[in-house]
């Protein structure tokens, strides 16, 4: 690896000033259980580190109105930890949990895990069907914006790290009954990139579906959302029969690849079906 | 700051967790923390864990349960244990689980770990009472608890593994390797690379003094291919690059001009084995072959209600031990080249060393470190030779530490097997005849591949009664990686397919599997598979009357389990497989060992077993206090070390307990003689009288009439006797017996159940439990019996489940798939103890056997439970599904 100098801002000023000072030469650092082995392996080049960890609200969990808003240098083990998270959306305590294993959850970041743009990458899938969004600051200005806007390509994010930094995530709070379901499948237990993963947020009002989200991963080259089965479902209770017509709609919709190290399309295209109906059936029972 | 326990697997991937640090009390990964960021926080390491002498309760609970092997993933799992405890002093198994399945584990299958982890709560709950923090050499010899006598260097961080060793300006090598699978070296110019400020040295093939080969270990393969030869498979060494640092080295890899042209390649046997491929090296694509043959095979299977025809495949697997090939290499105060790295025989590589060298075997001496697990990957010779050449050329400390990548890359594979069958049975279900047809895939290289047809028959054929035998096996090369030894060499493929075959068999005729087996084994004495009788006692009837009441429990519990969930997608079903296992090897019958009564009055043992976290160190130590009759406090093995001890012969198959063991105890024996008999001078009293007790010859009847064994060994001195005793252990009359064979038919046998779950609409594949019931001869330590058995069985689960080496795919960690601390199975081990004829004590080899049952068990009970076979391993959840979706 080559030298890297590593600066610490202590506020969101210090951060844009950096962007400033530095053009084309930072990048944004918070967990690094990415960026450092890209580092080493020159896929990635940084000759300065913008490291946030000591930007206090940067490290913030906060319940505000309706929303549950997450700072950038919160660690996926922080988020694991937080009862209101366990209570009211256990399938982000699930998908954090699924990255990697505890000592990475440790360091990792959600923020960082988006930002990454994987197809499959555990906390990618939670926010899209969670309908996150992203509070994006740079010296341009700073606004909000939905989390599926952030994904461009197979690894690639609409995020520049050496002149953006995204502040926050928020996750709406539904005022009506509601409900989440996880459901990922790999290799082994841990320490693993799924085979395929898929989180499911549904919507009730006076016991029908109101609003559906499904998100796949990885079935597409970005995490992908299954906007058809998620039509189906709304104005629907949840039967066998419109469990299975959904489950075929988000499969039809999936274009999963073959991976010699993990499985092939047909494979994974077999069993999309199946988690999307346990997803979906853990989500309509939490939401009764 | 020189602090050794934080240890490196992988390539600062995150992926294998030996670098794990508590920061502000929660684990991390070091490798991927920046270091400003720890700036102003707390950083604990396993050097902080305990409180000067006092171990923490967690250490001290690795060491008694037995939770360290070779100790390399030790200090980041205890950290990972702190952690939790720290935060939830009662966790339940899953938090535990939760806890630690970041933490890479390859040789205890975990099973330790977790009773460790308990225990250490337990205590810090002030449940159970801490016991004193005791030492681990005052204990027992033979049987007991056990205790290692280097687990305390290993739960402090302090024991040294090769990388440990530091010299100021040590030179790095880096190794030039194939980009190809198969090419021809058209060019290859090291003059630009050379001028490269801070390299020392560049090595080719030139440069080798001696044989560019590794005399009879492998036939054809040189260590370094030169200009105009072909290079057989990805990463082939072409030269070696000896620099000042391993970025120096790293440029001067890219700065070597070396060019190829591009051969057809293959992995695939039938492919190499066909005609219009052209052999890779020699005349043809088949490097040996092995053949058994007896009984009138026709008449067999024309005699038989059912003949079955099935055929199975394995994968290439990988060791995947923690440590990285790691050595270094100096000459040393007696000006010897000097290498220090994990091994399988020090004597060998001493001589590999020389005759590369072309010097006398004297000025090269090769040293056993701590070594971080080595499952037969570390008996490679070439990174010792590697290491040996730099240090001849450079006369400079040098230092060679694979990647995590190099490792896989060019580390020896376990062979992957096509395996054939016919096998006849009669409709009560006796066995008839069996023909089978093996091949082996050795990739590129012999690496030992030579001797895989007589293995791979041999376990083939099992402990079973057979009227007539047709085997044929051959290794084949392809320009896959270099097949070579991985524990259970050769045997647990063939194993994998025979106990598959069998059960399908037993399928077939509607029998029993248990008692298909029961009414089928090979009972001490009679005719094996091979065509004569066995030289050691075999307990396989034993074993299974041992297994019947857990195997009918696991049968009704599953029954019933899928009764009460008929509408789950989860089923569950139980598998049986059985194994036998050649121990000893083709080493020699005739084993030497010395021991010496030091000055001091304590017992020193010179003899090569060396330990890489499989318990040799212990083990052989509690054979000469048992032999002595005192605790094990006053024994010192100095182990493996060619400049100190006698060449015990090759340690492989298992034998280093029943051949060193005997070595030692008949060394002991001898030494002991000679005390008594100085003894009985000192103190004049009738040798019979004496007996020996703590540091000192007693008499029976009259405890006071004493001599210390200092005293003695001062006598032995005075006199002019030496009190050094050269000693073997010989079995060249007792073996082989009537018949002329190249291996001496030395067996154990074991049979394993597993309980497994599988997800009819995934695929994927939970094991539950399983039971594991080995004859292992007399346990010298039973403790480290069942670690070992543990260890092997979630080795097992591994290759059953997950594990494949893809050449040119995979390459580290996140791509070879090990088991975490969450597959782990219940597990309970059950030791049958069927006293061999001439180990020392009644001693047996174990530490391979024990993965041969656990693949097949794990496999026969996802075809049970799905009612549909798999033929080839890993049976991955795409593997399964497919299987229960066809028709």
């Amino acid at each position: 690896m080559d030298a890297i100098t590593l600066i610490q801002p202590q506020s969101i000023g210090d951060v844009l000033q950096a962007f400033k000072e530095y053009p084309e030469m930072g990048h944004i650092l918070a967990g690094g259980t990415d960026l450092l082995p890209d580092l080493r392996k020159k896929k990635k080049e940084a000759p300065i580190l913008i490291d946030i960890h000591h930007i206090p609200e940067l490290q913030q969990i906060n319940i505000t109105g309706n929303f549950l808003e997450i700072g950038a240098a919160v660690t996926f083990a922080q988020i694991e930890e937080h009862p209101f998270v366990l209570e009211q959306i256990p399938m982000l305590t699930e998908a954090a949990r699924s990255v990697g294993a505890l000592p990475l959850q440790n360091s990792a970041t959600w923020v960082g895990n988006l930002v990454q743009a994987m197809p499959a990458a555990d906390g990618a899938i939670a926010a899209l069907a969670l309908e996150a969004e992203l509070y994006i600051v740079s010296l341009q200005g700073s606004t909000w914006q939905k989390v599926e806007t952030l994904f461009r390509a197979a690894g690639v994010s609409i995020i520049d790290p050496s002149q953006q930094l995204i502040t926050k995530v928020r996750v709406p709070i539904p005022v009506v009954q509601w409900g989440t379901g996880w459901q990922r499948l790999g290799r082994r237990n841990a320490l693993t990139l799924p085979i395929l993963n898929c989180a499911v947020k549904l919507e009730l009002e006076r016991g029908t579906i109101s609003k559906a989200r499904i998100a796949l991963g990885p079935v597409a080259p970005t995490p992908m959302r299954a906007l058809q089965a998620e039509n189906h479902l709304v104005g629907k209770q949840l039967d066998e029969k419109i469990l299975q017509e959904a489950a075929l709609l988000a499969q039809a919709e999936s274009h999963p690849r073959s991976n010699v190290l993990r499985a092939s399309a047909e494979y994974r295209k077999t069993v999309v079906p199946v988690l999307v109906k346990r997803a979906l059936k853990t989500a309509w029972e939490r939401a009764q | 700051m020189n602090l050794t326990g934080t240890k490196q697997g992988c390539d600062y991937e995150g992926e294998c967790g030996a670098c794990t640090v508590l920061l502000d009390g929660k684990a991390i990964r070091s490798c991927l923390t920046p270091i400003a960021n720890v700036e102003g926080r707390e950083v604990l390491t396993i050097e902080g864990v305990s409180d000067g002498e006092i171990l923490h309760p967690l250490q001290q609970a690795f060491i008694e349960t037995g939770a360290v092997q070779c100790g390399f993933c030790t200090p980041g799992m205890i950290l990972s244990a702190l952690a939790l405890l720290e935060q939830t002093p009662n966790p339940n198994s899953q938090q535990i689980s939760q806890a630690l399945e970041g933490n890479l584990c390859r040789c205890t299958g975990y099973v330790r770990i977790a009773q460790a982890v308990e225990q250490a709560a337990a205590q810090l709950r002030g449940e159970v009472s801490s016991p004193a923090n005791q030492s681990t050499a005052n204990l027992q010899p033979l049987g007991g608890n056990g205790l290692r006598s280097d687990s305390m260097e290993k739960v402090t961080g302090k024991a040294k593994y090769a990388e440990d060793y530091r010299f100021p300006h040590a030179l790095q090598i880096k190794v030039g390797r194939s980009p190809y699978f198969h090419a021809r070296i058209i060019k290859l110019d090291t003059e630009k690379a050379q001028k490269i400020p801070g390299v020392v040295k560049i090595i080719t093939s030139a440069d080798i003094p001696g044989e560019n080969g590794f005399e009879i270990y492998s036939v054809a393969e040189p260590v370094l291919t030169k200009l105009g030869d072909n290079v057989r498979m990805l990463a082939a060494p072409i030269f070696l690059v000896v620099a000042g640092s391993a970025e120096i080295a790293e440029e001067a890899l890219q700065a070597v001009d070396c060019e190829f042209q591009p051969l057809p390649h293959t992995f695939n046997m039938d492919e190499a084995l066909s005609e219009h491929f052209p052999p890779i090296i020699g005349d043809s694509n088949i490097l040996s072959s092995f053949e058994v043959k007896h009984g009138n095979l026709e008449g067999a299977f024309s005699n038989s209600e059912v003949v079955l025809e099935t055929h199975y495949e394995t994968a290439f697997l990988e060791h995947a031990a923690l440590e990285r090939e790691a050595l270094v290499g100096y000459i040393d105060e007696e000006g010897r080249i000097t290498v220090v790295g994990g091994n399988h025989q020090p004597h060998n590589q001493q001589r590999y060393i020389a005759n590369a060298l072309g010097m006398p075997i004297e000025k090269v001496r090769v040293i056993t470190p701590y070594t971080g697990g080595s499952f037969g990957g570390k008996q490679d010779p070439w990174p010792f030779i590697a290491v040996a050449l730099a240090v001849y050329h450079t006369h400079q400390p040098v230092r060679l530490i694979y990647s995590r990548q190099e490792s896989f890359d060019a580390s020896p594979k376990r062979h992957p097997y096509s395996v054939h069958y016919q096998m006849g049975a009669s409709k009560n279900g006796k066995l008839s005849g069996v023909k089978v047809r093996i091949n082996a895939n050795t990739g590129g290289y012999d690496s030992g591949g030579y001797y895989i047809p007589n293995y791979a028959l041999t376990a083939a054929g099992g402990a079973y009664r057979w009227q007539a035998v047709d085997g044929l096996a051959r290794s084949v090369y392809t320009n896959g990686p270099k097949s070579g030894q991985f524990r259970g060499f050769g045997t647990s493929q063939s194993t994998f397919a025979l106990e598959c075959a069998l059960d399908e068999l037993s399928q077939k005729l509607e029998v029993d599997p248990l008692e298909f087996r029961l009414q089928n084994c090979l009972q001490d004495g009679q005719i094996s598979f091979l065509g004569y009788p066995l030289a050691e006692t075999l307990g396989y009837q034993n074993v299974l009357e041992e297994m019947k009441p857990y195997y009918k429990q696991f049968i009704r519990q599953t029954e019933e389990v899928n009764q009460q969930n008929s509408q789950s997608p989860l089923r569950q079903g139980v598998g049986l497989a059985g194994m036998w296992y050649r121990f000893g090897k083709g080493g020699s019958l005739r084993v030497e060992a010395h021991s010496e009564l030091a000055l001091d009055g304590h017992i020193v043992i010179y003899a090569s077993a060396p330990d890489y976290g499989q318990g040799t160190q212990t083990a052989i130590s509690q054979i000469a206090a048992e032999t002595l009759g005192i605790k094990r406090d006053l024994v010192e093995f100095i182990n493996a070390d060619t400049a100190k001890v006698p060449n015990s012969d090759i340690q492989g198959a298992s034998r280093a307990l029943y051949f060193v063991g005997g070595a030692v105890h008949q060394t002991i024996t001898t030494l002991k003689k000679a005390i008594f008999s100085v003894a009985s001078e000192l103190i004049d009293a009738p040798v019979e009288t004496l007996t020996l007790e703590d540091a000192w010859v007693r008499m029976i009847e009259e405890p006071n009439r004493k001599v210390s064994l200092a005293a003695v060994a001062e006598e032995f001195e005075r006199i002019g006797k030496s009190r050094r005793v050269r000693e073997w252990f010989d079995l060249t009359d007792r073996v082989p017996l009537n018949q002329q064979v190249e291996y001496a038919p030395f067996f154990v046998t074991g049979a394993q159940l597993a309980e497994v779950q599988v997800d009819l609409e995934t695929g994927f594949t939970q094991v539950l439990r399983m039971v594991a019931v080995h004859d292992v001869g007399k346990a010298a330590n039973p403790t480290d019996a069942a670690g070992q058995i543990e260890g092997a069985m979630v080795m097992g689960l591994g290759a059953a489940l997950m594990e494949e080496f893809i050449p040119g795919v995979t390459s580290g960690f996140s791509s070879y798939q090990i088991p975490t601390f969450g597959a782990m199975p219940e597990i309970k081990v059950i030791l049958v103890e069927v006293p061999s004829r001439y180990g020392p004590f009644g001693v047996k080899g174990l530490g391979e056997a024990a993965m041969l049952p656990s693949t097949p068990a794990i496999i026969n009970g996802i075809c049970r439970t799905i009612g549909k076979r798999i033929y080839s391993i890993p049976a991955t959840p795409e593997k399964v599904l497919k299987a229960i979706l066809q028709g």
